[in-house]
């Protein structure tokens, strides 16, 4: 018997065991172990696929004896018919599980470079008014308009400005980043690419966190095939480019701070500082990485570019709602049946997203509340279900998207044990800089310790609403800022449980 | 020639062209890669090679989280506290590792080889809970397997 099986590369389906597999299987006379992105349907992993006459067919959750049947084409599902994959709108993850990582000639067979050949056909002008077109908002959380920051990055003249892709991902909850880098590195450098040329850059850091080895190693890679196949390097973007079309890219990893995923904090690590926020503006789009103009994204809006310039910005407007454009990766986890990333148009109710894609709760766990976006996000309980997910209604809900992290907890979650860890975090990644954040969070996480040892007095909650309020109000950045909302709002639905 | 010696004098000689000038925490990561940790009675040595104060160097030494000033057990077992572990109720995990090993948050084993930390998210959230073991990740953890992992590692 013969047979080529695509099996994932990607850290969470290693951590599931898809490095057994192709251990157990490497030496299997006639087997071809092709290792590729994942799906994203984690639920699935580790998922293990083979072609078919109608497109690629799947064995989730495989184990190494399901070899034989695998290879005699018995059980598979046609991948196509999974309701989980074939409800999304797969844009940026559209090659997720199909290519392998770092195959140049997979990624130019599926659309590679398609974006950047456009932008080069183009001027810079013309690049950031499509931008402007698509209406694309920074997927990282602070959702600000990406034209905007392109045009004025464009603007400034400088004799050296900097592409910076803030691959931070510190949002509990969410992975949609580590993916693209693990996955499709190509991808988040063509939009690097297609930025650097736009506003004349000459040099590009990607800012990696600490906790990501394989996507570090897989984008140090990515540059090295790169900058081999001419893409990167002297004159990688065409002599008469500005800056004499010269562009080279390095990874630099942090060493664990939440804050520097904070863009002014980010610079600040990224010259080898301490990562402290810095009051704006100036603007990095103006003044960023020593003192130059700085163009910085996250990784995802980064890759979300391409397509952009391949499809056109009025294709990209044309999805989403009135406010929100284009896609979000919601990426779904905690105690729901089916975690995973779905990549939809704006707008899906998040009752939706957790009952079509999550599948509802796992065996044996009852809803009790949902955070989006990360440990900075509001919590929901059944009420707010409805909410449609989008930037305005979120805004009016008092809530964030941030970066699309959904997590579903259940009956057994101690509402107060969560209050206390979501403070407890910010006060130990507080970067101090101002202080209504570095205070005020270690004043709330005692007081939320004192009520979870049993000694709350009465007062404790009006007190901790205040501080909130001050934070809220007073705070430099969105970590101070945000970090009161999933307290208040855990104390707000769950009012019995705080005494 | 010390080992740090010479990772200072790569990272001087490899400062590039970019105007960007010698960068402290690339140097202290460096050397934390090489040694497994930054000795602080190397801070002064870091400083005059970087052409920076001893407060610079040991102010972002302190800074970072997973920047060690002592050295670690052989295997760095770090639980994961992000929303999703928590969601799937990782507090058991970590329980089940302290008892395992013996040691609390923040210990390292009697015999060296192993040190429990916790991580704020190892971007494993759709396999959760999580276990970081040095680099490898391991998902859908469960208090009854969790003793288990630590074998491949003795």
């Amino acid at each position: 018997m013969m047979g080529r099986l695509y099996l994932p590369q990607d850290t969470s389906a290693r951590a599931v065991g898809a490095d057994r597999l192709a251990k157990a299987w490497e030496k299997e006379r006639g087997v071809e172990i092709v290792r590729t992105s994942s799906r994203g349907a984690f639920y699935l992993e580790p998922l293990v696929e083979t072609d078919g006459p109608h497109g690629r067919i799947g064995w989730p959750n495989a184990t190494a004896r399901d070899l034989p049947r695998i290879l005699r084409g018995e059980g598979g599902t046609l991948l196509d018919t999974i309701p989980f994959l074939a409800k999304q709108t797969r844009i940026t993850f559209a090659n997720s599980g199909v290519t392998r990582p770092l195959s140049l000639e997979d990624y130019r067979a599926h659309g590679g470079f398609a974006g950047l050949e456009a932008a080069l056909r183009s001027t810079p002008e013309k690049i950031v008014e499509e931008l402007s077109i698509s209406k694309l908002r920074g997927r990282g959380g602070a959702a600000f308009p990406v034209g905007r920051k392109w045009q004025a990055a464009l603007e400034t003249h400088a004799d050296r400005k900097y592409v910076v892709a803030n691959a931070d991902e510190g949002d509990a909850g969410t992975y949609c980043d580590r993916m693209i880098m693990e996955g499709e590195p190509f991808r988040l450098i063509e939009g690097m690419l297609i930025a650097a040329y736009a506003i004349g850059a000459t040099q590009g850091y990607i800012y990696c966190r600490y906790e990501y080895p394989a996507a570090a190693r897989t984008l140090r890679e990515a540059i090295s095939i790169l900058t081999e196949a001419g893409y990167l390097g002297e004159g990688a973007l065409g002599c008469n480019a500005r800056g004499g079309g010269r562009f080279t890219l390095e990874v630099f990893v942090g060493a664990g701070s939440y804050v520097c995923g904070e863009e002014t904090a980010l610079l600040q690590s990224l010259e080898g500082k301490r990562g402290m926020v810095q009051p704006k503006p100036p603007y990095p789009a103006i003044s960023g990485l020593y003192g130059k103009p700085t163009l910085m994204s996250n990784v995802l809006t980064f890759a979300t570019v391409p397509a952009i310039l391949a499809r056109g910005g009025a294709w990209h407007a044309s999805l989403g709602t009135a406010h929100s454009k284009g896609t979000i990766a919601l990426q779904i986890g905690g105690r729901v049946k089916q975690p995973g990333l779905a990549e939809v148009p704006f707008g899906l109710a998040l009752e939706e997203a957790i009952e079509e894609f999550g599948g509802g709760m796992a065996a044996g766990a009852r809803f009790k509340a949902v955070q989006v976006g990360g440990p900075l996000g509001s919590l929901f309980t059944k009420a707010g279900l409805r909410t449609k997910i989008c930037y305005d209604e979120f805004a009016r809900a008092g809530a964030i998207l941030g970066h699309g992290g959904i997590v579903v907890f259940d009956q057994e979650s101690d509402m107060v044990g969560l209050a206390r860890h979501f403070m407890a975090f910010t006060a130990d990644e507080s970067c101090g800089a101002c202080t209504p954040c570095r205070v005020g969070s270690v004043r709330a996480r005692e007081i939320l310790d004192s009520i979870a040892q049993g000694r709350g007095q009465p007062g404790d909650l009006e007190l901790l609403a205040d501080l909130g309020e001050t934070m809220k109000q007073m705070s430099l950045c969105a970590l101070g800022q945000r970090a009161p909302y999933p307290v208040l709002t855990a104390i707000e639905h769950f009012r019995k449980e705080f005494r | 020639m010390s080992r740090i010696t010479e990772i200072l004098n790569r990272e001087k000689a490899g400062t590039s062209g970019e105007g960007s000038p010698p960068n402290i925490l690339r140097t202290l990561l460096a050397i934390q890669s090489e040694l497994g940790h930054v000795p602080p009675v190397a801070v002064s040595e870091i400083a005059e090679a970087l052409g920076a104060t001893d407060a610079e160097v040991a102010g972002v030494l302190s800074w970072y989280p997973d920047l060690r000033t002592q050295p670690s057990g052989r295997h760095v077992v770090r639980v994961c506290q992000g929303e999703s572990c928590v969601a799937n109720h990782c507090g058991r995990i970590l329980k089940g590792l302290e008892k395992k090993l013996g040691i609390g948050l923040g210990e390292t084993t009697r015999d060296g080889l192993f040190t429990l930390e916790r991580v704020y998210c190892a971007g494993n959230c759709a396999a959760s809970p999580t276990v970081m073991i040095d680099e490898d990740v391991h998902g859908r953890v469960t208090p009854e397997t969790v003793g288990t992992l630590l074998q491949d590692y003795r």
